[in-house]
C-alpha cells in the first residue's frame, strides 16, 4: 500500500507530517441500509428497554436533568 | 415591505428554467409576479374583509407621525380599531395554518386506524418503537398485545384530540414541566384542536373579540394546538407507519428528472400516496410496462414537502422546492405531477396545458379545473397508486421534443428525526443530547436555531435562506431545518458534511467532524416542526441549559415565509418560549400596538416574542444575539478555568 503523508499544523509547533487516510474516499449507496439504526432493536423488551435509557427524558426515572437534580439548585 | 428584488433566484437550474419558460411563452410565478403587485394595505394587515359593510382599509400614515385625532379616525365602518383588525388578520392566519396542519393529521390518524383494523392491508405498522413510544405517551396497555391492537387504542385515543372540548391536548405533557406551568397560566393550553380553530374563527367574525390582546391569546392557543396536537400526531402517527427517518443521501434540483424515463413528480404534503407510490414505481409488471411504451423505467421525484417525506424514508430525489414547482413541467420532461393538498398552485395546470403534462389531483379536498381527478383511497392504496402510474406511462409517448432537462443536481444527507439524533449522540448503549449540550456548554456550538418556511416569489428564490444559515453556521450556530428551507440549503450543498468543513465556525465544525453530520440538519417536511420541539425538550431535560425552552440558546427564522402555515408555526415557536424572525414583509405592520405586542410583550408572556427582518445577515444577527443573551443568562457566556479535582477538594465540596 502506498502510504500517503499530509502536512498539518499542530497546537504549539510548526507543521507535522502525519500519515494520511488509508481508505478510499466514497458516497453512501442511495437506499442503502447504512444509518438504519433502528434495526438493531430486535424484541419488543429491546425496544421498551432502549426507550427506558434512550428516550429516559419521558419514559424512566433513572436519570438526571433539569427536572430532576442529583443536586437540587 | 422588502425592497425590490434584484435577481429571480440564486438558483442557476431556476434562472435557466425562467428562461425557457418566456421563450416558450409560459406564464409562471416568477412572470405573474411582475404583473401582479402585492396589495399593501392587506399586507400590512390593514384591511377588514369579514363583514358586508366593508371592505375597510385602515392603513398607517406612511411619511409622517400619526397624531392622535388621526389614529382615532382609523376605524373600520363599525368603529373596529386598527388594532382590532390587526389582530384578527392575525389570528384568521394562525386559524388557518392549524387547521391546515391539524386536517393533514386527522387524515393520517384515520389512514393508521384503517391499517390497525386490517381495513388498509397494503399499509402496516412499520416502526414498532414508535408505536411503544406512543403507547407510553398515552397510557395504553402494552403487555403481550399485537401491535395492531395496541395501533387501534392509539388511533381513537388520538382520533379524539380533534374534536375534545375540555381539558388539555395529550401531548403537552412531552414538554418541559416548566413549560407545561407556563401555558396553564396564560390560559393558553389547547383543549381540542379542532375547537380551538373554530373559537378562532368566531372570535373574529364580526361583533366578537375585540381586544387585540384577548385575540393574540386565542392565536397563541390555536397555534399550540397545531405544533404540540395536529403537527405532532401527524409526524408521530407517520413514523410508526412508514418508519422513523434516519439518515439518507440522495440528491435534489430539476436535474433529478430522467430524458429517457417516465418522470412522475409527487407533489404535496400528506404521505400516504407517495409511500405507496414509491414502492409500486418499482414493479416489475409497471416499469415493463413504460418500457413498452418506449421509456427506459420509471423514475420518481418529489415536489414541496410530500418530496421530503419519501426523501427521509426512501431516499426519493426532491426535484424542488415550492417556486419550483411549474418549472418543473417546463422542463417538458415531465409526464405526470400528482398533487394532494396543500401549497399547490392553481397555475400548474395553465402551464401544463403548454406542455403534456398530465396534472392529477388526489383528494376530494383539493380539486383543480381543468386537472385529471383520480382519487386515492387508503383502503385500495396500491390499486390507486397503479392506476396513477399507468396514467404517466401512457403519456409518455405525448412527450414532445422542446425537453431541456437541466444537467445540475446536489448531494445531500437527509433524516435526521429526534431519535436518530439522540441515538448519532450516543449509539444504542447510551443515546443522549448530552454531547450537544456539553459542546453548547463549552461554547464549541454556540446555540440552535431553526431556520424553516416556505419560498416567495416577492424575494429572491433561496436567497435569504442561503444567505442566513450560512452566517449562522459561520457563527457556531447548529442549523435545524424542514421543509422548503431545507430543499433551499441542500441544493446550495449545505446539507452534505463536507459542508461542515467548508461553512462553518471552527467550534462546530469540529463537532459536526466528530459526529459525521452535516452542520446543518434535515428534520422532514413543515409538519415536522414537532420534532424541533421534542429535540428541543430532550435538551431541556438533559439538564445544564435550564428548565425551560426559553432558557435554551435557541432562536427559529422563516425568512422567505409565504403560507399561513408558517404563520402558525412561528407562534407555536413563539408560545413555546422560542425567539422568532420572519422576513419578506409582516402582517400585523399597520398596528404599532399589535406588533409592538408580538414583538416585545410576548416575551413577558410567553419566554419568546417574534420579530421582523427581511435583511437575512441582519436577521441571523438577532437570532445570534438573542442566543448569546440566552448564554449570558444560563452563565456559560465566558470560558471557564478548568479545574481537575483531587479527593480533598472533592471531600471539601462535598462538605460544604
Amino acid at each position: 500500500m502506498d502510504y500517503k503523508v499530509e502536512e498539518k499544523s499542530a497546537p504549539g509547533r510548526d507543521k507535522v507530517e502525519v500519515l494520511g487516510a488509508t481508505f478510499e474516499e466514497g458516497r453512501p449507496e442511495v437506499g442503502g441500509e447504512a444509518g438504519k439504526w433502528r434495526q438493531k432493536l430486535g424484541t419488543r423488551e429491546e425496544k421498551l428497554k432502549y426507550l427506558q435509557t434512550g428516550e429516559r427524558y419521558w419514559y424512566s426515572k433513572e436519570w438526571f436533568g433539569s427536572e430532576k437534580r442529583k443536586n437540587p439548585a | 415591505m422588502a425592497e425590490e428584488k434584484e435577481t429571480k433566484s440564486i438558483d442557476q437550474v431556476t434562472v435557466e428554467m425562467i428562461e425557457k419558460a418566456a421563450q416558450d411563452g409560459v406564464r409562471v410565478v416568477f412572470s405573474r409576479a411582475e404583473t401582479t403587485k402585492p396589495c399593501p394595505i392587506g399586507a400590512e394587515g390593514s384591511c377588514c374583509s369579514i363583514c358586508a359593510m366593508g371592505p375597510c382599509r385602515v392603513p398607517l400614515p406612511k411619511g409622517k407621525e400619526e397624531t392622535p385625532e388621526e389614529k382615532k379616525k382609523r376605524t373600520g365602518v363599525c368603529g373596529a380599531t386598527a388594532e382590532t383588525i390587526a389582530a384578527r388578520n392575525f389570528l384568521r392566519k394562525i386559524a388557518a395554518g392549524a387547521a391546515a396542519h391539524g386536517d393533514h393529521g386527522r387524515r393520517v390518524v384515520e389512514a393508521f386506524l384503517l391499517a390497525a383494523r386490517g381495513e388498509a392491508p397494503e399499509f402496516q405498522i412499520k416502526d414498532e418503537q414508535k408505536l411503544l413510544q406512543l403507547a407510553l405517551d398515552l397510557g395504553i396497555d402494552i403487555g403481550d398485545r399485537s401491535n395492531n391492537e395496541i395501533a387501534v387504542d392509539i388511533g381513537e385515543t388520538l382520533i379524539k384530540e380533534f374534536g375534545k372540548q375540555e381539558g388539555e391536548l395529550l401531548f403537552l405533557k412531552r414538554a418541559p414541566l416548566k413549560r407545561q406551568e407556563i401555558w396553564r397560566q396564560q390560559g393558553v393550553a389547547p383543549r381540542g384542536i379542532d375547537r380551538e380553530v373554530v373559537e378562532a374563527m368566531h372570535r373574529t367574525h364580526m361583533g366578537v373579540d375585540q381586544d387585540y390582546q384577548n385575540l393574540l391569546k386565542q392565536g397563541a392557543r390555536a397555534a399550540l394546538a397545531d405544533g404540540w396536537g395536529g403537527s405532532m400526531i401527524a409526524t408521530e402517527l407517520q413514523d410508526i407507519l412508514f418508519g422513523t427517518p434516519a439518515p439518507v443521501y440522495s440528491q435534489i434540483n430539476l436535474g433529478v428528472l430522467k430524458p429517457d424515463e417516465v418522470n412522475l413528480i409527487i407533489h404535496g404534503h400528506e404521505p400516504q400516496l407517495a409511500e405507496m407510490l414509491a414502492v409500486v414505481a418499482q414493479d416489475a409488471e409497471l416499469v415493463a410496462y413504460a418500457k413498452s411504451k418506449g421509456a427506459k423505467g420509471i423514475n420518481l421525484a418529489g415536489m414541496c414537502c410530500t418530496a421530503n417525506e419519501i426523501l427521509m424514508r426512501h431516499g426519493v430525489p426532491i426535484a424542488g422546492n415550492f417556486l419550483q414547482q411549474e418549472l418543473a413541467i417546463v422542463t417538458g420532461a415531465v409526464e405526470a405531477m400528482v398533487v394532494d393538498v396543500q401549497c399547490i398552485m392553481q397555475g400548474l395546470v395553465d402551464v401544463a396545458s403548454c406542455f403534456h403534462t398530465k396534472i392529477i389531483t388526489t383528494d376530494h379536498r383539493a380539486k383543480m379545473e381543468g386537472a385529471t381527478h383520480m382519487e386515492f383511497d387508503d383502503r385500495h392504496a396500491t390499486e390507486s397508486a397503479r392506476a396513477i402510474i399507468r396514467a404517466a406511462i401512457d403519456n409518455f409517448p405525448n412527450r414532445s421534443q422542446n425537453v431541456r432537462i437541466p444537467d445540475n443536481r446536489t448531494g445531500l444527507i437527509a433524516g435526521f428525526s429526534h431519535e436518530t439524533i439522540n441515538y448519532l449522540l450516543g449509539g444504542v448503549f447510551r443515546a443522549s443530547y448530552r454531547p450537544l449540550n456539553d459542546n453548547i456548554i463549552n461554547g464549541r456550538i454556540r446555540g440552535v436555531a431553526g431556520v424553516v418556511g416556505c419560498n416567495n416569489v416577492r424575494v429572491t428564490h433561496d436567497n435569504a435562506h442561503v444567505i442566513m444559515v450560512k452566517e449562522l453556521i459561520k457563527n457556531d450556530v447548529l442549523v435545524l431545518q424542514t421543509g422548503c428551507a431545507a430543499m433551499a440549503c441542500a441544493k446550495a450543498g449545505l446539507l452534505v458534511p463536507e459542508a461542515a468543513a467548508q461553512y462553518a465556525g471552527e467550534g462546530l465544525a469540529s463537532v459536526c467532524e466528530a459526529v459525521g453530520i452535516p452542520p446543518v440538519l434535515h428534520l422532514g417536511a413543515c409538519i415536522d416542526n414537532s420534532r424541533i420541539l421534542i429535540a428541543a425538550t430532550a435538551m431541556v431535560k438533559d439538564g445544564g441549559l435550564g428548565d425551560d425552552l426559553s432558557d435554551l440558546p435557541a432562536a427559529g427564522a422563516a425568512p422567505e415565509w409565504m403560507s399561513e402555515k408558517a404563520i402558525s408555526i412561528g407562534q407555536y415557536f413563539v408560545s413555546s418560549g422560542v425567539f422568532t424572525v420572519f422576513g419578506v414583509n409582516w402582517p400585523t405592520l399597520g398596528s404599532k400596538k399589535v406588533t409592538d405586542f408580538l414583538f416585545k410583550d410576548m416575551e413577558d408572556l410567553y419566554g419568546g416574542m417574534w420579530a421582523f427582518e427581511p435583511d437575512p445577515i441582519k436577521a441571523a444577527k438577532l437570532m445570534i444575539e438573542q442566543i448569546d443573551k440566552k448564554r449570558k443568562a444560563l452563565g456559560i457566556d465566558k470560558a471557564r478555568e478548568r479545574v481537575l479535582y483531587d479527593m480533598e477538594m472533592r471531600r471539601e465540596l462535598e462538605a460544604a
